[in-house]
């Protein structure tokens, strides 16, 4: 099997391995790095968006992504949004709108919504679900993603509607 | 699990050329289509080569009469591209209408031809714009009209060995232009059918030119000659788009399939050609 040699910057940090030919950055994500909080939902087709991490600026599957083509890019993950203690305000949010449940989709939705929200401070609420609409959500639905996603765009809290 | 294969990464378009001469060499790209087939079935491919990085074929360029877009330029950067909104806004509305942002972000306009789906979203537009398909190899380059470039599911006039460097048009300004889709839902979906229009009227407010497309309704995409030619120097009324529904209806021979059976896209292709139109004429300057 071919192994190849790869360095990509996550979360900051400039990170060197070798992967096989065949596998995706979510799969050097997960298996290689232990970063697991980007998610294989729905087997590598590029339809549920669990594995969303943000790649050079940009939202993407990292299940659609081979670890050769993300050599030398810079990923943000779900575990490089916190500060020590203090939550990102997207993380704070989606827990104060309630718009998490059982957490499998959160990870990638709030990815998401980081992509937005480092190109846009105040989408509009079609801006909102045109981003998210490549996150399946299974239990809790979208109504109080978007509510978070308002909520961190304000930079407020979910009382301060 | 995608089986194990060999990855390589040329460091220009004529290295990739170089690395493509073989038949089980194919080049990737966005990698949002290769990837799940891949983990879905064997592929005779043992050697990606990733061409996802050559800025060379990745541009939207203006020239006078005419625009070029490189193959590797993503549905993203159509989307975004003012350019093309004021330009080609039916091509904008088909890349817009691909996937999720994840995969716009990821899929290129080069690999939507390359693949030749009957359902691509960029090619009905494209056809309509009387597009050209650059090709590049070790050779040189040629061109074709996308039109004789597409010969079926997943079968283009690619030869190996060549890649697409860039599509052309000329400039349609005086063109209404519109693309329609219709899936099972907005966020994801692949066409059931598409549709899209250019419409030119002569001094006199009559058609004088028109090119009508659908996707999703046979082997690829493809002009309606028919439709079109009935629609010659009438006016823009519902009747003659009615019309020109009905000779559609009749024309075309799409299949059942998962997302829909063949008699309700006839259907539904019928009544995308006069939603385009409307669209279209009220794009009109």
């Amino acid at each position: 099997m071919q192994t190849i040699s790869i360095t990509i910057i996550v979360n900051g940090k400039a990170i060197s391995l070798r992967c096989a030919a065949n596998q995706t950055l979510l799969d050097v994500l997960r298996d290689e790095l232990g970063l697991t909080g980007a998610k294989d939902g729905c087997g590598g087709e590029g339809e549920c968006g669990a594995c969303t991490v943000i790649m050079n600026g940009k939202a993407v599957n990292s299940c659609m992504v081979f670890a050769g083509q993300a050599d030398g890019a810079n990923i943000e993950t779900i575990e490089g949004l916190a500060r020590g203690e203090e939550l990102h305000p997207l993380q704070k949010a989606f827990i104060d709108a309630g718009a998490i449940q059982c957490g499998f989709c959160t990870p990638g939705a709030i990815m998401s919504a980081k992509a937005l929200l480092d190109q846009n401070t105040s989408p509009t609420e079609e801006e909102i679900k045109e981003a998210l609409s490549g996150n399946l959500c299974r239990c809790t639905g979208y109504k109080k993603m978007i509510e978070a996603i308002k909520i961190a765009a304000r930079g407020g809290s979910a009382n301060d509607r | 699990m995608i089986d194990e294969l060999n990855y390589s990464l040329p460091s220009n378009l004529n290295d990739a050329y170089s690395q493509l001469q073989e038949i089980h060499r194919k080049p990737l790209a966005g990698a949002t289509d290769i990837i799940p087939r891949l983990r879905r079935t064997k592929l005779p491919i043992d050697t990606l080569v990733d061409i996802s990085r050559i800025r060379e074929i990745n541009f939207i360029r203006e020239h006078e009469t005419e625009i070029e877009i490189g193959a590797l330029t993503t549905h993203s950067e159509i989307t975004d591209s003012a350019l093309l909104q004021s330009t080609a806004i039916s091509l904008l509305e088909a890349s817009a209408s691909i996937g999720c942002q994840q995969t716009r972000n990821r899929g290129t306009l080069g690999g939507n031809i390359a693949n030749a789906s009957p359902a691509a979203d960029t090619l009905p537009p494209l056809l309509t714009f009387d597009a050209v398909v650059h090709l590049g190899s070790l050779d040189g380059t040629r061109e074709m009209p996308l039109s004789k470039f597409l010969l079926g599911p997943g079968k283009t006039g690619l030869a190996v060995g060549e890649l697409i460097e860039f599509i052309s048009f000329k400039k349609l300004n005086r063109y209404g232009l519109a693309y329609v889709k219709s899936g099972k839902r907005n966020g994801m979906s692949i066409a059931v059918a598409s549709a899209a229009v250019a419409i030119a009227l002569d001094d006199n407010g009559r058609i004088e030119d028109i090119r009508l497309a659908l996707g999703s309704v046979a082997s690829t995409a493809l002009r309606c000659p028919r439709a079109e030619k009935i629609l010659i120097g009438k006016p823009l009324t519902k009747t003659h788009f009615k019309k020109a529904g009905e000779i559609v209806y009749e024309d075309i021979s799409p299949i059942d399939d998962v997302r829909a059976s063949a008699s309700y896209r006839r259907s539904v292709a019928a009544a995308l050609v006069m939603q385009v139109l409307s669209i279209a004429e009220g794009r009109l300057n």
